[in-house]
């Protein structure tokens, strides 16, 4: 562990004094649900606020979903240029998330890394009421994700990444799986005009490890990006918005039409000066 | 006897103050000096103390926002947003320090690899005699009274308004003044002839106005601001040929001083055409993309939106320059 934490820090020290840089792989450090490669700035703070609506085949009854809706806000805070931590709370599953990520390599423009590498670890604890009588140990309620976000971007408009993740939750639905998930997520960004692009964010869950009515989360949508906002808008088949409900508890089937309206939106605030370049 | 001895001491004390000083100043003699000895005042921004300490404090505060004050512990950062550098050089930018050129100003710095910035240099900024001249009453009406006639008040302004931050404590703003004046020009500085600098080095102490005029004819006592107007019809602009070579240094000097990845300013300007295509598409809109309206009118720090763009007065970038950005833009638009 210690020498982990030693290749981790001087990862991120060598980090630091990178040249020419590639920045900007993604729009912003989401890409649909999960997380891009992305940090915040030193002292900069990110107010995210998340939306999932309900199912498009809910039809015109439902207003195609938008009857039903989840939220979660958060705030992100960039420590330093490789380091943001992070809170949140969902409606859904009344859950509070945090999260710690450090960037560990940039992509360079000519010589240097290809890729730039971000770890990234989580923390979900599932706060609501259960009924009486079935009551559960508050240890069962906590589930932790880990990830190692790789992205490159290529040429100016094109970025892609790939997220290996071990994802553990205390409580499984039943005994006979297993509490532990592994799971790779591929993302890509594709930048239509200087404020506009596609993207697309899937997670495939590695076989027999969930129950058959499980699905993989598939979304995309656009990022609009704006002087001092971030606006993204997507369709997915995933409710959730951190890592245990998009990749462990997801059940839309797209054929079905199980898919959902969301949106994020983010606030950049500086709350404390930096080293500025 | 006795009167012999101080005829003898009296004229050793004439002597010895009439002495041409050559042999004592340098190129690195500081300008004030020099004027000083020829009778005029020291500036009230004369700081009280300049040593190493001092020095160095107003050095961290200049580049890095904030510092270690005398009680030992880091000092607040000014601004959240900028730091001082954002927007000022802390070197020479013209190399004729009498004339205002934009044109020599930026292949001057593109020359010496430093940044085209819309803010008065900090070097010589002691050796002004105004600040926030002309035009800038414009945009900070009042404000400019007291700051104009004296750069203590006018980096009070420019630390509480013009960088969206806070008011100086005393020991910062001495720092700050000490770093100005050990940032002042120097008599190796100036475009003097052979026979100028003879008869500079070579004049009686006292007051001198000759010598005093012809000193300060070698560099500018004000920084002159001139806000320029936008052209009449976007189209036709201001009727110049731009040299997208010319432009292209004000690109990567001036705009991407500040919109780069970790820059002051909240978007990174990319070398990528599509980029170039948006600056373009809105060379005939109002909007904040407008480059003839965004240079020559800025933005402004408000209530929520502490972040803005200073404008360019003319003598920042002139029309010129601003025709040869636009058709540096419209050429990599095109790529």
């Amino acid at each position: 562990m210690k020498q982990l934490l030693l290749i981790l820090s001087a990862l991120i020290t060598f980090n630091t004094f990178s040249q020419e840089i590639v920045n900007e792989t993604f729009n912003d450090t989401r890409i649909v649900n999960g997380h891009s490669v992305e940090t915040n700035m030193e002292g900069s703070m990110k107010f995210i606020i998340s939306h999932r609506f309900g199912m498009l085949n809910g039809g015109l009854y439902e207003l195609y979903g938008l009857d039903q809706s989840t939220i979660r806000m958060g705030f992100d805070y960039g420590i330093t240029d490789n380091i943001t931590i992070g809170i949140g709370r969902s409606s859904f599953q009344k859950t509070v998330d945090g999260f710690i990520k450090a960037r560990l390599l940039t992509q360079k423009v000519n010589d240097g890394s290809p890729v730039s590498i971000t770890w990234f670890s989580s923390v979900d604890n599932n706060t609501l009421k259960r009924p009486a009588g079935r009551e559960i140990d508050n240890n069962l309620r906590w589930s932790f994700a880990y990830q190692l976000l790789i992205a490159r971007k290529f040429g100016e408009d094109i970025s892609l990444q790939v997220m290996p993740t071990y994802l553990h939750r205390n409580l499984t639905p039943t005994s006979e799986f297993s509490n532990d998930i592994f799971s790779i997520g591929t993302a890509a960004r594709v930048r239509l005009t200087q404020i506009l692009s596609l993207k697309f964010e899937y997670y495939l869950a590695l076989p027999d490890q969930l129950p058959d009515a499980n699905t993989n989360s598939l979304a995309v949508g656009f990022d609009i990006e704006t002087k001092h906002h971030v606006f993204q808008l997507h369709i997915g088949n995933s409710r959730g918005m951190t890592e245990k409900f998009f990749i462990s508890e997801t059940y839309g089937k797209w054929e079905n039409g199980d898919i959902m309206f969301g949106f994020n939106i983010t606030r950049d605030f500086q709350v404390k000066g930096r080293k500025y370049k | 006897m006795r009167l012999k001895l101080i005829s003898i001491a009296i004229i050793l004390v004439v002597v010895y103050g009439m002495k041409p000083i050559d042999s004592n100043w340098n190129d690195n003699t500081s300008i004030f000096e020099i004027l000083h000895f020829y009778g005029e005042n020291m500036p009230s921004h004369k700081p009280k103390e300049v040593n190493e300490e001092i020095l160095k404090r107003g050095r961290d505060l200049i580049f890095e926002g904030r510092t270690i004050g005398p009680d030992g512990k880091k000092s607040k950062y000014i601004s959240k947003f900028y730091v001082c550098t954002s927007c000022h050089n802390p070197n020479q930018e013209d190399p004729n320090l009498a004339v205002f050129d934009p044109e020599a100003r930026l292949d001057y710095v593109a020359s010496k690899d430093m940044k085209y910035l819309p803010g008065s240099t900090f070097f010589g900024i002691a050796n002004r005699e105004s600040w926030y001249n002309d035009d800038y009453v414009l945009k900070y009406g009042a404000l400019v009274e007291p700051a104009s006639k004296s750069l203590a008040e006018a980096t009070q302004l420019c630390a509480k308004v013009c960088s969206s931050g806070r008011y100086l404590e005393d020991w910062e703003l001495e720092a700050i003044l000490a770093y100005y004046w050990d940032n002042q020009i120097k008599l190796g500085d100036l475009a003097l002839t052979d026979s100028e600098k003879k008869k500079i080095t070579a004049g009686e102490k006292g007051n001198n106005p000759e010598l005093i005029k012809l000193i300060k004819s070698k560099y500018a006592q004000t920084s002159p601001a001139t806000f320029g107007k936008t052209p009449n019809d976007y189209s036709k602009g201001y009727g110049l040929v731009g040299r997208p070579e010319e432009g292209k240094k004000i690109f990567e000097l001036s705009c991407q001083a500040c919109h780069q990845d970790g820059g002051v300013a909240g978007m990174t300007f990319d070398n990528n055409r599509l980029f170039f295509k948006k600056l373009e598409r809105n060379l005939n809109k109002k909007t904040d993309y407008n480059l003839y309206d965004i240079i020559r009118h800025g933005t402004y720090a408000g209530d929520g939106k502490p972040r803005y763009m200073p404008l360019y007065p003319e003598e920042k970038i002139s029309n010129q320059q601003l025709e040869d950005l636009v058709a540096y833009v419209k050429q990599e638009a095109k790529k």
